[in-house]
């Protein structure tokens, strides 16, 4: 079985290299592993030898040099690099022996693209930028104290839990935790946007404010009038979300000049909204500059009904959202489209065009292939299973976080009348291969759950206070969930195969368990709930009936095995009941626990296959602004065992969006379901896995890749990730 | 006129039909390029403006010189080379893929204003355009390329163009990728990548039809003709030479520069069907440079890393009723 190398076989595979190639550099070594060696064979050495390279070319000759651990303490904190209260938590004999605890792991990067992702973009540099302060163990202790306030055990057991790979803070968090000079440890931020001057104004203001500290913005633009909507009873005025986009897309861009980490936005719009067809066309590729929207990422919300109406063939009718929320009362974002549909259809009072929705459904296909964009919001999925009180209308910049929300209301000079609630959240992610290999499973799960419920507690995002009412009272957390692809792939299961669903379903059934159960705990010790519990379906017990009302176990054998021989308890009926129980009296801490990311980088640091997705190749060519072009090989893979590591464009859509649906079942948010396609796809074969993954019960859907290979006859020969 | 009156008529016009197909190589090649359309302004180039900045002055230096130099040869393809390919088309399809690759080539030449016009003051732009007609290797290739363009034998002609589509761009494109590969210049590199996916087939394409063409010829004229090619391409290799020293001596970069261009030179001739000119041991490009030529569409990325390279214009098709059965 294959499993990780240990520091000494990752030297010993360096050194099987070609002597023509010892000199060479890291970068050099590591293009290597996108070219088959002689006999056929990926290189994995010409990788191992990279990793090496960089640490002893350049990371060992750039780290400043410290001869204790309390000289290099000491020099950080009086230098302004690490904030001294962090340390004052803690005896100073705890903190050193906690370093030595880290060490003692003999921590090795697996992959060249591991250890360089960390020290570029996470590793505390001087001011500068020049030299390095701090080594992956470093940060790992610091992310452990900060997170543990003080928390000895705490903190001891998430130095093993981050060392060990089970469990990955979010890049906000493993980034910024203890330094002094930093962002906010959070990773996602939600705005509301409502239909006057003043909060579209708050929207860009508090854009700026959110991108200048690191997060990813989405706002929902579902509630502005139309392009030629009356402004003060006269008509053809408003000229509709476009110029909204284009104002918001310069502040990202502006923010991110400033900012540690580059600004990026999403916009989501319902797709019953009448600007829906300018707000994709803003991603067509010869669209007009005055409306083209190249960095902002889009998303558009789809009702039920439009996918019933495209099957009759019927027309889609678009609403002008000022006259809803006049006829309503309620913002348009707050109205069922489904449900209220035909009410809306009949009454003369709402403006009303139309559009052929099959047209529709092919532009949004057309578009994807053009841009990848937009994202899509299954908004009837969402609402049936949100377990909490209210309306979600939107998503976030991954499509993973699905939460409610409440307006805000503003004074002409933009003070808060009413200060609403607004959307954050802490994401982190297990380990999936390395949860399993966990001697305490739920353990490992709550101790996750604790660390993103300190990220919520130590967030106070003041210059957006609808966002810090929201995450005060919501204490929402986001545990993900990545290598999962990797995880059967060692296991010798193929992704998406009977079996593999099967594990998927256990897997998350399990987690759900665990996470609930943690926030069940932290709620009995502080003796507080989130905001709003007593309305939610697990004050009800509602929520639990799916649980307590079947036995939940594996189908197949092999599944069966796996959770034996890894010792893991499946969670039985009776532990539902007591659970149940126990909530229904002391309630749960967090609002939401549980969102699946798309893990980009952490997953390279953590040597995993990102979120729950199969490999997009198996090297994979990762661009990024700070890295360059950049070759990852799936982790575990060996060149005995390629056939598990079929790739996501092999795969097809179909075991994709199966395999979400049965993780989709467990989890209160969303998943990033990023859906691949070969370039002899059409459009329609596009449509077909969006219908797909809405009657699946999939709730929301990330990007559309697309592969195109090189024209035959053109292409570099011999390079792995151009073969299948 | 009476319709024996048009039928005595000469020439007689043809409509192309798209639906009688005499080589499926031009449909496939259609496809491709029509799939691959893009325009300069999908790229960010803007977000490299700091990379720009963190450059030496000699870097900088080779920059400008590289696109001015891409840019003249990406003109003279666009405005001179392909189009004198079309009257020489053995079918009306061939014509309409040419067509098409006049396009994309003045799109190219556009595509590295962008660039200029991004990163550099217009003071700058002048003087790199001043220089583009003042230096000699770069003029000297031009001319041997527009000779032969301007020439009478047409399969002269398409041997010029496969030299200048799949070798002497390569000069260039080094630097982008050397640069993309340390993570600078990354956006420009996006849009770079995009015409090498698009000069990977153009060169291939001529190379194929010159050979189609060659089927027509007598062995002592085959002959010539290959003689002719690795005359023109040892020549214009001296010149490249010269012109990599040139530009890439102030970065100590020109012997791995040459590797590349044995590399490309090798490539051109497989593309007219010949055997490669530089053995293997004189090839062994920088993998990183390797590595980042493919063409493919396939790197992966996300929305803090701007659009890359890799989306393509996809086929519309309608749904079905059956598609819609749930």
């Amino acid at each position: 079985m294959a499993t990780t190398l240990t520091e000494q076989e990752l030297i010993q595979s360096a050194k099987k290299l070609p002597d023509a190639w010892q000199n060479l550099g890291y970068h050099e070594l590591n293009a290597i592993l996108n070219l088959y060696g002689p006999d056929g064979e990926i290189q994995f050495e010409a990788d191992h030898a990279a990793a090496r390279q960089y640490f002893l070319q350049h990371v060992n000759k750039n780290t400043v040099f410290f001869h204790s651990k309390k000289e290099q303490i000491d020099y950080l904190i009086e230098n302004d690099y690490y904030e001294p209260a962090t340390f004052a938590q803690y005896p100073e004999q705890f903190v050193f022996d906690l370093y030595d605890q880290a060490y003692a792991h003999k921590f090795r990067f697996t992959s060249f693209l591991g250890a360089f992702k960390f020290y570029t973009s996470y590793a505390l540099k001087t001011f500068d930028g020049e030299r390095f302060l701090e080594r992956y163990e470093d940060r790992v202790v610091m992310n452990a104290l900060y997170l543990a306030r003080g928390d000895q055990d705490m903190a001891s057991r998430l130095v093993d839990e981050i060392i060990l790979g089970r469990f990955q803070p979010a890049t906000p968090t493993f980034l910024n935790a203890g330094k002094s000079q930093r962002g906010e440890l959070v990773s996602c931020f939600l705005l509301r946007v409502e239909d006057n001057m003043e909060s579209i104004a708050r929207g860009i203001n508090s854009s700026l404010q959110l991108s200048k500290r690191g997060g990813g913005v989405a706002l929902n633009l579902t509630n502005l009038r139309e392009q030629g909507a009356p402004i003060k009873k006269i008509e053809n005025q408003s000229s509709g979300v476009v110029p909204v986009m284009k104002l918001l897309e310069d502040s990202f861009s502006y923010a991110n000049q400033l900012g540690a980490r580059q600004g990026a936005g999403a916009v989501y719009l319902n797709a019953h909204h009448p600007d829906i067809t300018t707000f994709l066309d803003t991603k067509r590729e010869n669209a007009d500059e005055k409306i083209r929207i190249k960095t902002l990422s889009l998303g558009v919300v789809v009702p039920d009904i439009t996918f019933e109406l495209a099957k009759k063939n019927e027309p889609m009718y678009l609403f002008s959202p000022y006259d809803v929320e006049a006829v309503y009362g309620i913002p348009f974002s707050e109205i069922s489209v489904s449900e209220k549909y035909y009410e809306m259809v009949d009454d003369p009072r709402i403006k009303k065009t139309k559009i052929a929705p099959r047209d529709f459904f092919q532009t949004v296909a057309e578009l994807q292939f053009e841009s990848g964009y937009p994202y899509m919001v299954f908004e009837d999925h969402v609402n049936d299973a949100n377990p909490i009180k209210g309306r979600i209308s939107m998503s976030n910049l991954c499509s993973e976080i699905l939460q409610v929300s409440d307006p805000s209301t503003y004074s002409a000079d933009l003070s808060y009348e009413h200060v609403g609630k607004d959307i954050s959240c802490n994401l982190g992610s297990m380990n999936i291969a390395k949860t399993m290999d966990s001697e305490d499973f739920g353990g490992s799960i709550e101790t996750a759950v604790r660390a993103l419920t300190a990220v919520s507690d130590l967030s106070d995002i003041s210059s957006v206070p609808s966002i810090a009412k929201g995450n005060s009272q919501s204490h929402a957390i986001g545990l993900g969930q990545m290598n999962l692809h990797g995880y059967l792939a060692r296991e010798q299961v193929h992704y998406g195969s009977e079996e593999g669903l099967d594990f998927t379903n256990m897997y998350f059934y399990t987690v759900v368990y665990h996470a609930l159960r943690a926030s069940n705990k932290i709620a009995i010790e502080r003796e507080e709930v989130f905001g709003g519990f007593e309305d939610s379906k697990y004050a009800s017990g509602e929520f639990f009936d799916k649980y307590t009302d079947q036995e939940w176990k594996p189908a197949t054998d092999k599944v069966a095995q796996l959770f034996i021989d890894a010792d893991v308890h499946i969670p039985t009926q009776q532990d539902w009941k007591e659970l149940k129980a126990s909530i229904m009296k002391h309630g749960i801490y967090n609002q939401n626990l549980q969102a699946v990311p798309p893990t980009g980088s952490i997953s390279y640091i953590n040597n995993s296959t990102s979120s729950i997705h199969p490999v997009a190749s198996k090297v994979e060519i990762r661009k990024e602004g700070r890295l360059g072009r950049v070759y990852y090989p799936a982790p575990y893979l060996t060149n005995d065992n390629l056939e598990y590591f079929e790739d996501a464009y092999e795969i097809g859509y179909k075991k994709i969006v199966d395999t979400y649906a049965q993780a989709t079942q467990h989890v209160d948010q969303g998943l990033s379901l990023t859906l691949f396609f070969k370039d002899t796809a059409t459009t329609r074969d596009v449509n077909k896995a969006q219908i797909y993954a809405w009657t699946q019960g999939i709730k929301t859907l990330y990007y559309v890749r697309v592969r195109q290979l090189a024209l035959e006859g053109t292409e570099i020969e011999g390079c792995v990730s151009c073969m299948l | 006129m009476t319709p024996e009156e048009v039928a005595q008529r000469i020439p007689t016009y043809q409509a192309i039909n798209w639906n009688h197909i005499e080589d499926d190589k031009d449909l496939e090649v259609w496809n491709r390029l029509t799939t691959n359309f893009w325009l300069p302004e999908k790229v960010p180039l803007s977000n490299d403006l700091q990379s720009w900045a963190n450059l030496t002055e000699d870097e900088r230096e080779v920059s400008m010189k590289v696109f001015a130099g891409l840019t003249l040869l990406d003109t003279i393809q666009g405005t001179i080379g392909a189009l004198k390919l079309i009257p020489d088309s053995l079918t009306l399809h061939e014509e309409a893929v040419l067509s098409n690759i006049v396009f994309m080539e003045a799109v190219h030449a556009k595509s590295y204003s962008s660039i200029f016009s991004t990163l550099a003051s217009t003071e700058a732009i002048d003087n790199i355009f001043r220089w583009t007609r003042e230096e000699p290797t770069l003029q000297y290739k031009a001319h041997e390329i527009i000779k032969h363009y301007e020439g009478d034998d047409p399969q002269k002609r398409k041997i010029a163009s496969v030299m200048l589509e799949s070798f002497l761009f390569y000069s260039g494109f080094y630097w982008p990728m050397y640069l993309s590969s340390q993570a600078r210049l990354t956006n420009t590199a996006d849009l770079i990548r995009l015409i090498i996916r698009d000069e990977a087939i153009h060169g291939y394409y001529i190379g194929y039809k010159y050979q189609r063409n060659m089927e027509n010829e007598t062995p002592e004229r085959a002959a010539e003709l290959k003689e002719f090619t690795y005359d023109m391409l040892q020549d214009l290799y001296d010149n490249e030479v010269a012109y990599t020293h040139d530009i890439y001596d102030p970065l100590g970069l020109s012997e791995d520069v040459k590797k590349f261009l044995h590399y490309n030179a090798n490539k051109a001739l497989m593309n007219m069907g010949y055997e490669p000119m530089f053995p293997d041991s004189l090839t062994d490009v920088n993998p990183a440079i390797l590595s980042a030529l493919s063409p493919n569409s396939d790197e992966n990325h996300d929305f803090f890393s701007g659009s890359g390279s890799s989306y393509v214009i996809g086929a519309k098709e309608e749904t079905q009723d059956d598609d819609w059965d749930f």
